[in-house]
Formats: structure tokens, C-alpha cells, sequence
């Protein structure tokens, strides 16, 4: 028995219906919030151990042996982006208590926090294609549920587009399933990648395989099929924009990452040289979208969409090197954004708005906070020692490793262009004297909300410190977790090679 | 280990001023003195052992896997440079100390300052090439917030924005240069990296690791055409400027070149490119030096020719110039550093620092002058001064290179007109502020500075004569440095008089010259006014402007706003990338044989295209379109029926009826035609997409279906009965084989029941009173027929749906078919009585009933682990009850309650929200206004 697999799905699921159960008890909800995040968290830690300790843990549902039941596999990566969850679930959920008004907690914010938790854990943890899909969609309808929170005009036509997109994704992902399943009769991933690999009908398989990278590009928000994003994640209260800038486009990065190094490894010349393409142009066009942007959000937002084409580039270059980039980069981002959004519902909090324009005087009435922005920003940036230096700088050596001249010159340059970006927000809103006419922020917070805003973004500052001034234990383990990603024989033998759970 | 203490101390130096802020300035700044006097102490204390030969190394694993190592080394090179940092440092500091202003954040400024000096130390100190780089982007970073620190003021904060991106660029290119350098040297371990020279020069990558660091190094040091950024980084406080921009960073590059130069020096590629560069940045920065009117931008501007002038020494790169470079870099740094901190006092004590607005000033701070004359003579090389000595060291050596070849008389040439320069604008610089009449009275009354601030000038005043009489006293700490750099000793003898030479001819020549040029200046002014004045910082935010444009442009464009837009690029990606492995295929069928078609499937293929077709083409008419929907909709089910699938084509009808009435009710809010609105090119447009995505799924699907595969299928027959206790396979299937699938399905469906409740919550509809063409809606709301007979018909249809749930394990049937049922029952109830007359009776929440269901399904999965099996292990056994007789039962029968309850809660919570709109329950508008 390894319960451990199975809780961090279970945990945010049962605090989901617990908090529903308790739609009329604000107090219950918050108090939920705060206890279900933390118990995700310390559970998917309990995971990370047993998988680094005993290796892949597997838990096949309901008894049916690998592969005829669903398979519950953590390897490295999945648990990582489990604990990855459990961090960014509790300090949202933190942050939320705070920023989250009443209006929005009325209609339900918490729970589908928590489902979307589930889902996101969920994608993470199956090893099963078609439950990913489950997953996916649990994700999806939560997400929208939290866009459409407040239900403004705004979210309404970003919400729109939004679903609209993903669920074209959806389709596209689930007749690729269904296609997959007509090839080669099952569903278990382990499955498929051995069947596969007997499969003498390689140039079927690549189609299949486009089909499942424009799914989950469009759920990566990678080049051309991220407009969703920009769309949509500046409209929802911030605490959302965090959760989502987090966690959402992680799991289409995950599941890029786990479908091309586990089944779709056969022809990575053909592949993984589009994936190439795909992160190139994507860091492109999101920090050239950036750079056009004048309000927090928004820039962020871009950002998102370009730091996606560096993870994608780990996975295209597809060396170990390249992977232990990637994975390494994935930890660092979802960290770092996630900050970022929080001190950007910080400064809205105190200023009442968004837009660069507005803001200004910060560094003068709040240090600490300017502190708190620029350790994440200049991190997004990779300046060292924080964590995105470390995770550039993997990604950018595996690039000149391969000789990929031409990718890792616009790394480089977008790194360039990420830093002019993040100076843009800095000198704007905090150096900058705060314009004459700045209206005072409808709903400035109270000393105790202070705390509670601070909190989750010192710990994440403290996260972003620690992995660049820590990093070797961080680097091992990004490395063993390329290493599993590069030998998918080790997670096919765990998942139907080892004994039924008695 | 002493070594890591001396970074350690700096980084303490950053702290203390933030935590003795509370204790006044003077506290404050003996505290953050404290740290750096100490380090300079421990770098003294580790001359006798380098005098000695040894060389001492530190060594901490930090990433060994990255080959990052907190490593660190204090050669004669890290000697001087260290002494360099530490020592003008603390002189800024006690600068820095009277400079600022009360109000000001002072221990903010010193933080900032220490952390700057902790990274130039770490870049000096690190013996590892990783480790250096960071420190590298550290001093970048620092820099901006120094250049930054009034930020209030515009210039400031632009300036430093220009500092950062550039040196950041640069940085960013040496990082993938030092990246490849290691890669050629098998480690970035500092020592083993200098000592593979010929591994370096022979790898096919060494050019473009060559330009990649020089680039590091000439952004940083700001040679030509990189030397823009730094007249704007001016716009520092002068502290910063003294420290940053003449005496440390800005040798940061210099340092880089002297310190790979071991390893990567001596090609002609390195010889051409850094001379060269050097020799323009000399040229350029003395031209513009003397036709700047403010202060510190001629400063900067000589800063930038001194610059050049050690880089093409470095380019030379015989012994002699690396000595000469050495010694010019310890040269300028006292020179220049002084020059700064008067020109800072001046500014401080008149309020401007425009030639224009001074002048005669040598009345007023008559030691402010003659320490700013003093300083100056050694800038333009003036026999007896520190700067004459290195000067004629750099004419001998630019004299004696055989670069260029047969053009090599050409180097001199070059020197001795940078020379002129110099003379003229160091002259210009002392002339136009002490002797010259003012034309215009400065903002302020000048007088001498406090007695302690102008104390570093006279230090380094002090020193320029110094070395310029005894030069004898540089020689040690000048061996040491070029013994690290050429890693071996040089014989050497530095003397003030070499007899009559070439380097003396050139050097007098520059005096004259200089002399005369600086007379003939206001005639070189109006030749330079004829140029349109080109403001650095104008061009690179143009250029960034133009960035800004073209991408907001490029964003404009792809992202448009349109959701039409973004799906057609979706499709689009998705139709390339499929179609293009569709082309490679060799053959689209496979092996196995089609099955004959006959007439019926024919029929149901034609139905389904018919009734796909006309949903298209009728879409502006909602109604129909929504009817031909449920043909294919209709057809699919039967489709599902004819390929002995019962529970599918079951389960689809009833979804069919259930979305199909939804819609309808949705469909009541919207006007029930829409106008055209798409143009036919884009109809063309779409229509093409459509058509060949679906020519290529289709094909897909061919493709699939006519190959065999040996699936997992026959074990879920083989195991229905025995393992999962059920003769309908897919229901085991759906509540065991599959129960978590499911268990996550009706989350989406508990889930989708919220949005929905969600989004309508706050919803104003305007409710239409009749339909497209005016005709007024029945006023008879709820028909007599219909109350009647869905009255009827509830408790039978709530009898069949308990009947399916049950006999479901077995059975066609199942939990999420009995869910529709049971739904649809009640959807006819609600609208044959309208949701008030039904809410009425049925006094209940549907939220929890779909919650209850999640939370059944869920516990019932949890169950198992109370003994001691995985999530969802199913248990069945056959019990006798009496009056009933044998029935089996099973653990996923209670699965499948939770399921049958999420799909009734769900269905219902949809339904009922929507029907909701349609009752004055709810706040309607006319009932708000």
C-alpha cells in the first residue's frame, strides 16, 4: 500500500466537496482552504520521498493489474510537479484569504480552487492517457469556473475564448486518444510506449503523435496556439491569475514531456526537431508580446507564453542534459510566476490598478515589496544566483552542447528582452514618483491582510533563493528525473513489469 | 582559509548599513567602512605568501554537477585588482559619507555600493569561470541600482535601464562564450582553463567563442561602438560615478581580457579585433572628451579613451604591454577616480557642472585646484606624474607592434594623435574651471568642501606623484600581476628617464600639440557643431522604441482580439502538422479487410452527412440548425445500436434529449436568427479549412481502422463476471475496470452544473415576448395535455430509471443512464409546471445532491483502503435476504449510486438555473429600474 500516490488527488477532491458541503460557512471554507492546501502539500512531499527513496511508485485503481485498470504512476517528474502544486495550492490559498473578497468566496471560489488542484494533480500523477484527459477536463472546468468569477465583461469574453480554445484542444486530444487506441488496442501509457515500440508503422505513429503535440501545445500555450492566454489570464481576481499563471500551462508542458520522452520517442528527428521550431518561435513572439504590453498582468502573461518555449526546448533538444534543463526550468517557472502575479495583486491592492501608467512611488513607500518583486523578476530573467539562472543557464549549455546555434541565440536574446521587460515594470511602478492624479486604491489592505499578502510571496522569494543559492540538491534531482525520462524502460518495467499490490 | 573571508566580509558590508541605519550616519558608515577595511587587511596579509610563489586557492563544491564551484584565487593579477577595489572603495565610502544629502537613504546607497564591491571582488577573486560570470552579472545588477538611485529623476532611471540592458547583452553573450570555452577546455576550473591554450586555439569554435567574450568584455568596458551607456550612466551620483564608472567596473572587461589571456590571447583574430577596437574607442571618446561642456560627461568620455587605450595594449599583447596595461589600469583608477570626486565637489559646492556656468574657481577652492591640476597633468601624461610613465610605456609598444604589416607605422600615428587629445581636453578640463573667467555666475557661491571629503582626492593626488617620482614602488605589486597573467616572471625595471627615444619624441609631440589644440579648440568646437549632435541614449531608445512598435505591430496581428482568428490558427497548425505525416505515409490502408458495406449503413452515413451539412447551413436559423444537430446525433446512437453497442446508444440518446432541451432553453434567449456575418472569402476561407481538417482526421481514422491490433479488450470480457462481479461488461467497466475515469467525469459534471450556476447567477436577460417574425408566444404557458400526462409519467419514468440503475451491473443499464432518465423525467415535470410550481413541491438543493454523489463515489473508493487495497478495489458476494431470494451486490453498485446522484444533481442544477431565468423569482430588469 503507498496511499501516498493517490492523496494528493483524493486530498483536494474530498476538501473540494467539503467546502461545497459548506457553501453557506465562510469561515469552514477559509479554514478548509488553508488546512486542505497544507495537507496536499505535506502529502505530495511524502511522495517525492518514497519516489526518490524507493523509485517510480505505481497504484493500480481498483485492483485490476497494469494494463487493463488505470495505473497511478509517480516518477521523478510527476512528483516534482505534485510538490510543485502542493506549494503553489498553499500559498494561493494563502493569498486568497486576503484578496479573495466576499462576493467571489459566495460564489464558490474555494472548492473549485481545490478541484482545480485535484485535476492539476490528477494530470500529474495517471499514468493512463485517457484519465489524463479526465484530468484535463476536470482542469479545464474548473479554470473556466474561476475565469467567469465576478462575472465581468471582461472575463466574460476572455472566459469565452478561453473554453472555446481549450476545447478544441480537448477534441484534438481526445480523437487522438481514441485514434491511439485504435492502433494499438490500450490506453496504459507504459502500455502503448512498449506496443509502440513493436509497432512497425512509424509514420502513423508520427501523425498520431502531431495530433497529441498541437493538443497539448494548445494546453502549453506554445507558438501559434497560445491565444488563449494572453486572452484571458489578466481578467479573473489575481489570486486566480496566480493559480492558473502556475500551475495550467505546466500541465500541457508535462504531459508534452511525458508522452515525448515515454511514447513518442521513436523518430525525435522528425518530433522533437517541430518541438525545436515550436520553442524558438514561441519565446519569441510571448517576450515580443511583452515588450508591447503596459499593464503588470499582461506582461506577465507574455512572459508566460515565452518562458513555455524555453521548458519546450529542454524537451526538443531531447539530450539528457537538454531534459534536466527543462525539468529544472518547470520547478524554477511555475515558482517565480506565481510570485510575480502575487506582488502584482500586492501592488493592485495597494495602488487599485494595473496598468503601468498608474502606478509609481513603491520603492519609496514599499522596500520591502520592491525587494520582493525583483527577486522573482530578475530570477524570470536569469540573473544569477537565483533559480532562473540556474535553469537558463542548463538550457542554454545543452543548446551549444547540441550545436543548436540558432535556438540558443534566441534564448539568449530573449533572456535579454525578459530582463528589459522586468526593468519596464520596475522602473514604472516602483522607482517611478506615483503619477499627480493617482486615485487612492478603493480597498487598501489592513495591517493583518498585509501579513497575509506578504506571507505566501516571502515564501516563494525564499523558494527562488534557495534553489539558486541550494542548487545542488535541486540540480540532482532534476537530473534523476531526466535520467528516468531518458530510459522510459525503467517506467514501463514499474508500471507492468513489478507485482500487483496484494 | 583566509581567501573566502574576503568576499564574505563584502557581503557583510551589504547588510550592515541596513541594520545600523537607526544609529546615524557616522556610526553608519565607520560600521560598512569596518568590513572593508578588514578584508584589505587579509589581502595584505597574503602578499608575503604570493611573494613566496605559492598561489592560494579556495575551493567549495556549489553545483558540482554544472561544474560550479565557489572557487576562488588570489594571484598577483586578483592582488592588484582586489587592492584596487577595496582600497578606492573605502575612499568612496568616505566620499560617499559628506556627498550625499541629509534626507537622503544613505544606508541604502551603502548597501548598494558594498554589494557592487562584493562583486567586483568576487570577479577578481574567482577561479572559476562560472563563478566569475556570476559575479559579472551581479556587478550589472548592482550598477543599475546604483545608476538608479535617484530614481525620481527621469534621466537616472533611463541611463540606468541603457546601463543594464547593455551590459546585460553582454554578459549574456560572455556567458555562452565562457560556456563554450569551457566545453573546449574540459572544465571551467580557472587553472585548468589557462593552461589549455592550444586546445582552445585549435577548436573549430574558437572564433565564435573569441567574439562572443569580447563582446562581454568590450560592453562592460564600453569600448566602441558599446561605449554609449556609460556618458548616460553619469547621471549616477558622483560617488558612483568615481567608483563604477572610471576606477572598477569599467575595468571589469579590461580585467576579463588580462585574465583569459593565457588561454585565448595571441591569435590574429585576437591580435586585429582588440587592438583595433581599442584604438577606435581611444580616438572617439578623446574627441568627444573635448567637445563635452559638462564635467562628467568629459570625464566619461576620457574614461572611455583611457579604456581603448588598455585594450589595445592588451591587443598588442607582447610582455612589455601587458605591463604597460597593468600599470595604466592602476594609473587611471587614482587619476581618474580623484578627478571624478573633484568634479563631484565642485558640482556639490556651485550647483552645476557646466563649463559654461564656472570658471575661475581656483579663487574660491584653491586646493580643490591644484588637486584637480595635479590629477589632470597625470591624465594627459605629464613627465613626473604616474600617467607619463605608463603613457610612454603604451607609445613604445604601439611604436614597436608589428601589426597591420606594412600599415604598422600607422599604430603610433594613432597613439600619438590619442595623445594630443588627451593633453587637450586634461588642459581644457583645468583651464575652463579654475583659470578661466566665468561667463555666467554659478547657482551656488563656491568654497572649499568639508575637510574630510576632499581627504581621498589629496590621497590619490598624493599617490599620482608619488609613483610618478619613485615609480620604483609599483614594481612589486606590477610583477606579481603580469607574472599571473603571462604565467611566467618578467624582468623588469620601471624609470622615469629611458634616454631620448621614439616614446619621448611622441610624448612631446602630444604635449605641444595637445597644447596648441586646446588653443585652437573653439574652432574645433564649431567643427564638431556642423555634425547634428547625436544623443547615445536618443538612438538606443529609438531603437528600442522601434522594438516596441514592431512587436506591438507583429502582436497586433496575431493577436487580434478574434476568436475566429485564433481557431483558425489552431486548425491551421493542426492541419499542417497532421497533413505533413500524412504525405510520408507510404499507404493509407492496411492489412486488414474492409467490412461490405450494405444499405442500411449507407443510409445512416448519408443521414449523418446530410444532417452534419445542414447544421452548417442553416446555422443562422438556431432552431433548425439545432435540429439537424440531433440527426447526427440520432444517427451516432444508432450507429452505436447497429455495432452491438446497446449501453452506448442508450447513454447517447438520453445525453442527446437532455443537451438538446438544454439548448433549446438557452436558445429561448437569443434572437432566433442571426445576420450574416461572415464576408464569402472568409466562408471560402473557412470552409477549405474545415473540409481538409476533416479529409485528414478522416483519413487518420481509415488508416487506423484498416490495421489490426491485438488490444486489452479480451481481458475485460474474460474478467467482468469473475473479477468484477457484472455480466454488462461496459458498466464494470465504467464503475470497476475504469471506476476512476468515471469518478473524475462526474467531478467535470458536478463541476460543469457549478459554472453554469455560476455564470447565470448574475445574468440579466432580456426575455423575448415573441418569436423571429413577431408572432407573440402562446399565452397558454403550460399545456393541459402535457401537465398531465408528465405527471403521469414521472413516477413510471422514476420506476424505469430504478430498474435500469439496478439491473445496470448486468444488464444494459447503469448508474449514468438511470441519471439521465430520471433527469429528463424531471426536466418535463419543470416544463409541463414551470419551475415554480415544481420548486414547490421538489424543495430541495440539487448542488448537494451532486455533491453527495462525488462524495459517495469517493468514499466508496476510499473504502478499500480500509483493507488495505488500492483506491476503488470493487467487492461483490451473493447474499439470501429473505422475501427477495439470492441477490448479488456489490461495492461498485454504491459507485454507481454516487454517479447516478452527481448526474441528476448536475442535469438538474443546469436545467433549473437556466429555467430560472425565465421567473420573476429572480430580480428581472424591468423589476431593477
Amino acid at each position: 500500500m503507498n496511499p501516498e500516490v493517490a492523496l494528493p488527488i483524493l486530498i483536494p477532491l474530498f476538501s473540494g466537496a467539503l467546502s461545497l458541503l459548506f457553501w453557506r460557512l465562510r469561515s469552514m471554507q477559509r479554514l478548509v482552504a488553508v488546512a486542505g492546501t497544507a495537507a496536499l502539500l505535506i502529502t505530495s512531499l511524502w511522495l517525492l520521498a518514497s519516489v526518490s527513496r524507493d523509485g517510480i511508485q505505481v497504484m493500480h485503481m481498483g485492483n485490476w493489474p497494469a494494463p487493463f485498470g488505470i495505473s497511478l504512476v509517480a516518477d521523478l517528474l510527476g512528483a516534482i510537479m505534485v510538490v510543485l502544486t502542493g506549494i503553489i495550492g498553499f500559498a494561493v490559498a494563502l493569498f486568497s484569504l486576503a484578496t479573495v473578497g466576499r462576493g467571489h468566496e459566495a460564489f464558490g471560489y474555494f472548492p473549485l480552487m481545490h478541484l482545480l488542484l485535484a485535476g492539476v494533480a490528477g494530470a500529474f500523477l495517471t499514468g493512463d492517457i485517457f484519465n489524463l484527459y479526465v484530468w484535463f477536463e476536470v482542469m479545464l472546468v474548473a479554470s473556466f469556473a474561476l475565469l467567469i468569477l465576478g462575472s465581468e465583461k471582461a472575463q466574460m469574453e476572455g472566459a469565452i475564448k478561453y473554453v472555446a480554445l481549450n476545447l478544441l484542444s480537448s477534441v484534438i486530444f481526445l480523437s487522438a486518444v481514441g485514434l491511439l487506441y485504435g492502433l494499438v488496442g490500450t490506453l496504459n501509457m507504459a502500455d502503448i510506449a512498449q506496443r509502440l515500440g513493436q509497432l512497425e508503422e512509424g509514420g502513423l505513429v508520427d501523425v498520431l503523435a502531431m495530433m497529441f503535440m498541437v493538443a497539448f501545445g494548445i494546453k502549453a500555450a506554445a507558438f501559434p496556439l497560445f491565444f488563449w492566454l494572453p486572452a484571458s489570464y489578466h481578467t479573473p481576481p489575481v489570486a486566480v491569475s496566480a493559480l492558473f499563471a502556475g500551475l495550467l500551462t505546466k500541465v500541457g508542458v508535462y504531459a508534452l514531456y511525458r508522452v515525448f520522452t515515454l511514447i513518442f520517442n521513436q523518430s525525435p528527428d522528425y518530433t522533437h526537431e517541430i518541438l525545436l521550431w515550436g520553442a524558438g518561435l514561441t519565446m519569441l513572439t510571448g517576450v515580443l508580446g511583452a515588450a508591447a504590453q503596459f499593464e503588470f498582468r499582461r506582461i506577465l502573461s507574455f512572459h508566460i507564453v515565452s518562458q513555455i518555449g524555453y521548458m519546450i526546448l529542454g524537451l526538443a533538444l531531447f539530450t539528457p542534459l537538454a531534459l534536466v534543463g527543462g525539468v529544472f526550468y518547470i520547478m524554477h517557472h511555475i515558482i517565480v510566476k506565481t510570485n510575480l502575479f502575487l506582488v502584482s495583486g500586492f501592488v493592485h491592492r495597494l495602488k487599485g490598478s494595473y496598468q503601468l501608467k498608474k502606478l509609481g512611488g513603491l520603492y519609496k513607500s514599499h522596500p520591502w515589496l520592491a525587494v520582493l518583486f525583483l527577486i522573482p523578476a530578475f530570477s524570470l530573467a536569469g540573473l544569477p544566483p537565483l533559480s532562473g539562472f540556474f535553469a537558463k543557464f542548463v538550457v542554454i549549455r545543452a543548446g551549444l552542447e547540441a550545436e543548436a546555434y540558432g535556438v540558443t541565440f534566441v534564448a539568449l536574446l530573449v533572456g535579454l528582452l525578459t530582463l528589459y521587460s522586468m526593468v519596464k515594470i520596475w522602473a514604472e511602478a516602483f522607482w517611478k514618483a506615483a503619477p499627480e492624479d493617482a486615485e487612492p486604491a478603493p480597498e487598501a489592505p489592513s495591517q493583518r491582510e498585509q501579513w497575509l499578502l506578504y506571507l505566501p510571496i516571502v515564501g516563494l522569494a525564499l523558494c527562488t533563493l534557495a534553489i539558486g543559492l541550494y542548487g545542488a540538491p535541486i540540480y540532482a534531482l532534476a537530473e534523476a528525473s531526466a535520467a528516468q525520462l531518458m530510459d522510459p524502460g525503467r517506467y514501463i518495467e514499474a508500471v507492468l513489469g513489478t507485482e500487483v499490490t496484494p | 582559509m583566509i581567501l573566502p573571508w574576503i568576499p564574505l566580509l563584502a557581503l557583510l558590508g551589504v547588510v550592515v548599513p541596513l541594520l545600523t541605519r537607526q544609529r546615524g550616519r557616522r556610526f553608519c558608515s565607520l560600521a560598512t567602512a569596518a568590513p572593508a577595511i578588514l578584508a584589505l587587511l587579509l589581502v595584505f596579509s597574503q602578499v608575503p605568501a604570493l611573494l613566496a610563489g605559492d598561489l592560494p586557492r579556495f575551493q567549495l563544491a556549489w553545483v558540482p554537477q554544472l561544474g560550479l564551484d565557489l572557487a576562488f584565487r588570489l594571484d598577483g593579477l586578483s592582488l592588484l585588482f582586489v587592492s584596487l577595489i577595496l582600497g578606492i572603495g573605502l575612499l568612496i565610502l568616505l566620499y560617499a559619507h559628506y556627498y550625499l544629502e541629509a534626507h537622503e537613504p544613505f544606508a541604502r546607497f551603502y548597501s548598494f555600493l558594498m554589494l557592487f564591491m562584493l562583486s567586483m571582488v568576487g570577479i577578481v577573486m574567482a577561479d572559476n569561470l562560472l563563478l566569475l560570470w556570476l559575479f559579472w552579472e551581479l556587478t550589472s545588477l548592482s550598477s543599475f541600482l546604483l545608476i538608479g538611485f535617484w530614481s525620481h529623476w527621469t534621466d537616472a532611471r533611463k541611463g540606468a535601464r541603457m546601463a543594464l540592458t547593455v551590459t546585460g547583452a553582454g554578459g549574456l553573450a560572455l556567458l555562452a562564450g565562457l560556456l563554450l570555452l569551457g566545453d573546449m577546455a574540459g572544465s571551467f576550473d580557472l587553472g585548468v582553463v589557462l593552461e589549455s591554450r592550444e586546445a582552445i586555439l585549435a577548436d573549430p569554435r574558437y572564433p565564435l567563442m573569441l567574439v562572443l567574450v569580447l563582446l562581454g568584455a568590450f560592453t562592460k568596458s564600453a569600448q566602441f561602438p558599446f561605449h554609449f551607456w556609460l556618458p548616460h550612466a553619469m547621471a549616477a551620483p558622483t560617488p558612483v560615478s568615481a567608483y563604477l564608472h572610471s576606477a572598477t567596473m569599467v575595468k571589469a572587461g579590461i580585467f576579463l581580457m588580462a585574465r583569459l589571456h593565457p588561454a585565448i590571447a595571441g591569435s590574429e583574430a585576437w591580435e586585429l579585433i582588440v587592438t583595433l577596437t581599442g584604438m577606435a574607442t581611444l580616438l572617439y571618446g578623446a574627441w568627444f572628451a573635448l567637445l563635452k561642456t559638462d564635467l562628467k560627461a568629459i570625464l566619461a568620455f576620457s574614461t572611455v579613451s583611457h579604456l581603448g587605450l588598455i585594450t589595445v595594449l592588451l591587443g598588442i599583447g607582447s610582455p612589455l604591454a601587458i605591463l604597460a596595461a597593468l600599470f595604466h589600469i592602476l594609473n587611471h583608477a587614482t587619476f581618474k577616480a580623484a578627478l571624478f570626486m573633484s568634479a563631484g565637489i565642485i558640482d556639490h559646492e556651485t550647483g552645476t557642472r557646466e563649463l559654461g556656468r564656472l570658471g575661475g574657481l581656483r579663487r574660491a577652492m584653491p586646493v580643490t585646484a591644484l588637486l584637480t591640476s595635479l590629477t589632470a597633468a597625470a591624465m594627459a601624461g605629464v613627465p613626473l606624474f604616474n600617467g607619463f610613465l605608463s603613457k610612454e610605456m603604451f607609445f613604445a609598444e604601439a611604436a614597436a607592434s608589428p601589426l597591420l604589416g606594412g600599415l604598422s607605422w600607422l599604430l603610433p600615428v594613432l597613439a600619438t594623435l590619442g595623445g594630443i587629445l588627451s593633453v587637450a581636453y586634461s588642459l581644457r578640463l583645468v583651464h575652463a574651471v579654475f583659470f578661466k573667467p566665468a561667463r555666467k555666475a554659478p547657482p551656488k557661491s563656491p568654497h572649499e568642501p568639508p575637510r574630510l571629503m576632499r581627504a581621498p582626492v589629496e590621497l590619490l593626488a598624493a599617490l599620482c606623484v608619488l609613483v610618478g617620482l619613485l615609480p620604483v614602488i609599483a614594481e612589486v605589486p606590477l610583477g606579481l600581476a603580469v607574472e599571473a597573467v603571462l604565467l611566467t616572471p618578467l624582468e623588469f625595471h620601471l624609470a622615469i628617464w629611458h634616454g631620448l627615444n621614439l616614446p619621448l619624441l611622441m610624448s612631446v609631440i602630444a604635449l605641444i600639440a595637445g597644447v596648441l589644440l586646446y588653443a585652437l579648440h573653439a574652432h574645433l568646437r564649431q567643427f564638431g557643431r556642423q555634425f547634428s549632435p547625436m544623443d547615445a541614449r536618443l538612438i538606443f531608445e529609438g531603437a528600442v522604441q522601434r522594438l516596441m512598435t514592431w512587436s506591438e505591430r507583429l502582436t497586433v496581428r496575431l493577436e487580434n482580439g478574434s476568436l475566429q482568428r485564433y481557431m483558425s490558427w489552431l486548425l491551421g497548425a493542426a492541419l499542417l502538422l497532421g497533413a505533413i505525416g500524412l504525405l510520408q505515409l507510404p499507404s493509407l490502408a492496411g492489412a486488414r479487410p474492409t467490412q461490405e458495406a450494405d444499405g442500411i449503413l449507407l443510409l445512416g452515413a448519408a443521414l449523418m452527412i446530410f444532417g452534419a451539412l445542414g447544421t452548417v447551413a442553416t446555422h443562422r436559423y438556431r432552431l433548425i440548425s439545432l435540429l439537424m444537430l440531433s440527426v447526427v446525433g440520432l444517427v451516432v446512437s444508432l450507429t452505436f445500436a447497429r455495432f452491438s453497442a446497446p449501453d452506448l446508444a442508450l447513454t447517447q440518446l438520453s445525453v442527446e434529449v437532455v443537451t438538446m432541451i438544454l439548448l433549446m432553453l438557452a436558445l429561448f434567449f437569443l434572437p432566433q436568427k442571426t445576420p450574416r456575418e461572415s464576408s464569402a472569402g472568409r466562408n471560402i476561407r473557412d470552409l477549405g479549412l474545415a473540409a481538409s481538417l476533416g479529409m485528414v482526421v478522416a483519413s487518420l481514422n481509415y488508416a487506423v481502422l484498416t490495421r489490426d491490433n491485438h488490444g486489452i479488450s479480451d481481458f475485460f470480457i474474460a474478467n467482468s463476471v469473475p473479477g468484477g462481479g457484472g455480466h454488462n461488461v461496459v458498466n464494470v467497466i465504467l464503475v470497476d475496470f475504469r471506476g476512476f475515469d468515471t469518478l473524475g467525469e462526474i467531478t467535470v459534471l458536478a463541476l460543469a452544473g457549478l459554472a453554469i450556476f455560476k455564470l447565470l447567477n448574475r445574468l440579466r436577460l432580456f426575455m423575448p415576448h415573441s418569436d423571429g417574425e413577431g408572432r407573440v408566444w402562446s399565452p397558454d404557458r403550460y399545456p393541459l395535455i402535457l401537465t398531465s400526462v408528465s405527471q403521469a409519467l414521472l413516477p413510471l419514468a422514476l420506476l424505469v430509471s430504478a430498474f435500469i440503475f439496478l439491473r445496470g451491473h448486468n444488464l444494459p443499464g447503469g448508474g449514468f443512464i438511470a441519471g439521465l432518465i430520471t433527469a429528463v423525467a424531471l426536466i418535463l415535470v419543470y416544463m409541463a409546471r414551470g419551475v415554480e410550481w415544481t420548486q414547490q413541491r421538489l424543495d430541495f438543493q440539487y448542488q448537494p445532491v451532486a455533491i453527495a454523489g462525488v462524495a459517495i463515489a469517493t468514499l466508496t473508493g476510499l473504502g478499500s483502503w480500509l483493507f488495505g487495497r488500492p483506491f476503488l478495489t470493487s467487492a461483490f458476494g451473493h447474499f439470501h435476504i429473505p422475501a427477495i431470494g439470492d441477490i448479488e451486490l456489490a461495492t461498485a453498485m454504491l459507485f454507481d449510486l454516487g454517479v447516478y446522484l452527481a448526474v441528476v444533481g448536475a442535469t438538474l442544477m443546469i436545467l433549473a438555473n437556466l429555467g430560472k431565468l425565465t421567473t420573476p423569482h429572480r430580480p428581472s430588469k424591468e423589476e431593477k429600474h
